[in-house]
């Protein structure tokens, strides 16, 4: 049986995600921020399919104490169920601020949950997927599109731009996965990029502020239900499609935008690290 | 510089302190959290080329605070900026709180910032270096506000303390100002405050980084009070001009309104 962390699973994609594995006969560990969404949703899944294997794990991941937290319980998980292996991380949990908000180290939200909260966990639980020849994958966006790394406010303290905080964020994954392939390929890993397109999920109704709130609400409306990207996860997880792509549903993927290349790649890595305090390499 | 940061673990404060170091000021943060202090030197560190001292302390307590102070003496500092930020309000009105509470806001925004002023300042030692006084205050420092009574109370006396100190430590070079903000979006405690306020709420808040920044600047100009936003000025200046009687009303409607929807929803959020 193989093993998939899921973050952000108590509800929308992620939730879709883990019920879509678990029709796999995937052992999934998923991590939500609310203790009861995580326990309700725990029960939903384990009520419409008897004899799942599901834990859930509650972290905020807003703050790095947290995901270390939560990367040392799911290593604990890892140790008694499949010898330390991980076949598939999703980093998925994400979120939309309308105003300059910061988490505990004074790190602006949409970048530090979108963007670090991956970054580190997959940091910390990388070992472990080295030794499953494990996926990762990073929900992006195509919205990544359009836009460059502000390299120079990088968290948007001049000024907020609630649209290209998270458009960057969503660049960050790509750029990740880049690196990651780039520079760590050759250990057995892969990691890749989706695009779920339009959802309908709350995300814009969660402390995204009164506009974005109005706009989320009308716009989801539109949106496919989260089984459909779920889908997409699960293909890639269960075939090896070509790296350096976009997926999306079952079509052709998406390409990358410009901006996501070796230059960039590169230097957001090296400064992921520094703002994860990542000092002792990647343990390969 | 070197700058003393209080409740510099929450929202605001943290928002400071990443100004400041931004600027390459050194830092000293207190605040009773202690994981939280731990969490933004930690994340100002990994940013910025800045010295960062932290000290957990509840300043609620006079023996604490002086261990503070003791604390920084011994590790050789002396401050050019105080940011009074540490305060606190308690949902509810005046006989749904506990006296405990009640008392509790006057403690810490009242007593605490008094004495940690005070410290601050006769560590001078007479000396005629520039220094900084910064009291955050509030727009409910600006009207009597029902449902909110100690805490606009206790905000008005920052407010009238930090004009008369202005007057008053003039001559030995020390600037004082107030910010005097609306809503803040930090945490998700204040956003469902905000929210729970509707159309007032989103008129009435602030960008927390055009907050921050302007609070240095304007500190360091030496300005008197800071009232960010162009709404938030415009109220404050009608606010004085209608009878406090009239002004008490509306806010009562106001806020019962606001309070009745927020302990009904407990939840969503705003900016
Ligand atoms: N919906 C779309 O159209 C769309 C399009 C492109 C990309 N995406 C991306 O898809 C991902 C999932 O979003 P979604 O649409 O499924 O939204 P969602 O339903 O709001 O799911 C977000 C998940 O992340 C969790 N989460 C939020 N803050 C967290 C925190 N601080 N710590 C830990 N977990 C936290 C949420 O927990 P709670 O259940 O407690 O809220 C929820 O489980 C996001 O990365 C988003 O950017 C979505």
């Amino acid at each position: 049986m193989k093993t998939a962390v899921v973050t952000g699973a108590s509800s929308g994609i992620g939730y879709a995600v883990c019920e879509a594995l678990i029709k796999r006969d995937y052992f999934v560990i998923g991590v939500g921020r609310n203790e009861q969404k995580c326990l309700a949703a725990r029960n939903e899944i384990i009520e419409n399919h008897p004899g799942a294997q599901i834990d859930f794990i509650t972290a905020d991941l807003l703050s790095q104490r947290e995901v270390l937290r939560s990367a040392k319980e799911i290593l604990k998980i890892l140790d008694r169920t499949s010898d330390g292996a991980l076949y598939a991380l999703i980093n998925n949990a994400g979120c939309v601020r309308g105003c300059y908000t910061t988490t505990e180290e004074g790190y602006e939200q949409q970048f530090a949950l979108n963007h670090l909260a991956g970054f580190l966990l997959t940091h910390e639980l990388f070992p472990n997927l080295v030794k499953g020849k494990g996926r990762i994958l990073f929900t992006s966006s195509n919205s990544h599109k359009m836009t460059k790394m502000n390299w120079s406010d990088l968290m948007f303290q001049k000024r907020y731009n609630p649209l290209f905080a998270y458009k960057q964020s969503k660049l960050c994954n790509l750029l990740t996965v880049y690196w990651l392939n780039a520079k760590y390929g050759a250990s057995g890993i892969r990691a890749y990029g989706i695009d779920p397109g339009l959802v309908r999920t709350d995300i814009g109704n969660k402390d995204a502020g009164v506009l974005i709130d109005l706009f989320w609400s009308l716009r989801k409306a539109k949106g496919a239900d989260p089984s459909v990207p779920a889908a997409a996860y699960l293909k890639l997880l269960e075939s090896a499609p070509p790296l350096g792509e976009l997926y999306h549903g079952c079509d052709k993927p998406h390409r990358y935008s410009r901006e996501v290349n070796e230059k960039n790649a590169g230097r957001l890595f090296e400064l992921s690290e520094r703002l994860c305090g990542i000092t002792g390499g990647w343990g390969i | 510089m070197k700058v003393l940061i209080t409740g510099a673990a929450g929202g605001l404060g943290r928002a400071l302190a990443v100004e400041c170091a931004l600027r390459g000021y050194d830092l000293f943060l207190t605040d009773v959290n202690e994981g939280g202090l731990l969490s933004i030197k930690r994340g100002l560190l990994r940013r910025f080329p800045v010295k960062v001292m932290i000290k957990s302390c509840d300043l609620t307590s006079e023996r604490e605070t002086g261990e503070l102070f003791q604390f920084a003496d011994r590790n050789g500092w002396t401050f050019d900026m105080l940011m009074n930020v540490a305060g606190i309000d308690f949902e509810g009105g005046f006989l749904e709180r506990s006296s405990y509470n009640i008392l509790k806001i006057v403690r810490l925004n009242i007593e605490a910032t008094l004495s940690v002023t005070h410290k601050a300042l006769a560590r001078r030692n007479g000396s005629s270096k520039r220094f900084y006084l910064v009291f955050v205050s509030s727009l409910a420092s600006m009207y009597p506000m029902p449902l909110k009574a100690v805490y606009a109370a206790s905000k008005r006396f920052l407010l009238s303390l930090a004009y008369a100190l202005g007057q008053e430590l003039k001559s030995r070079n020390v600037s004082v100002l107030a910010l005097c903000p609306g809503g803040l979006p930090t945490t998700p405690d204040a956003l469902a405050g905000i929210q729970a306020q509707g159309f007032w709420g989103k008129l009435t808040t602030n960008r927390l980084e055009t907050v921050a920044r302007r609070t240095i600047e304007k500190a360091l100009r030496g300005r008197r009070v800071y009232i960010p936003g162009v709404v938030n000025a415009l109220l404050s200046f009608f606010g004085r001009l209608i009878p406090e009687t009239a002004v008490a009303k509306f806010l009562y409607g106001r806020w019962s309104k606001a309070q009745k929807l927020r302990f009904r929803e407990q939840a969503g959020g705003a900016c």
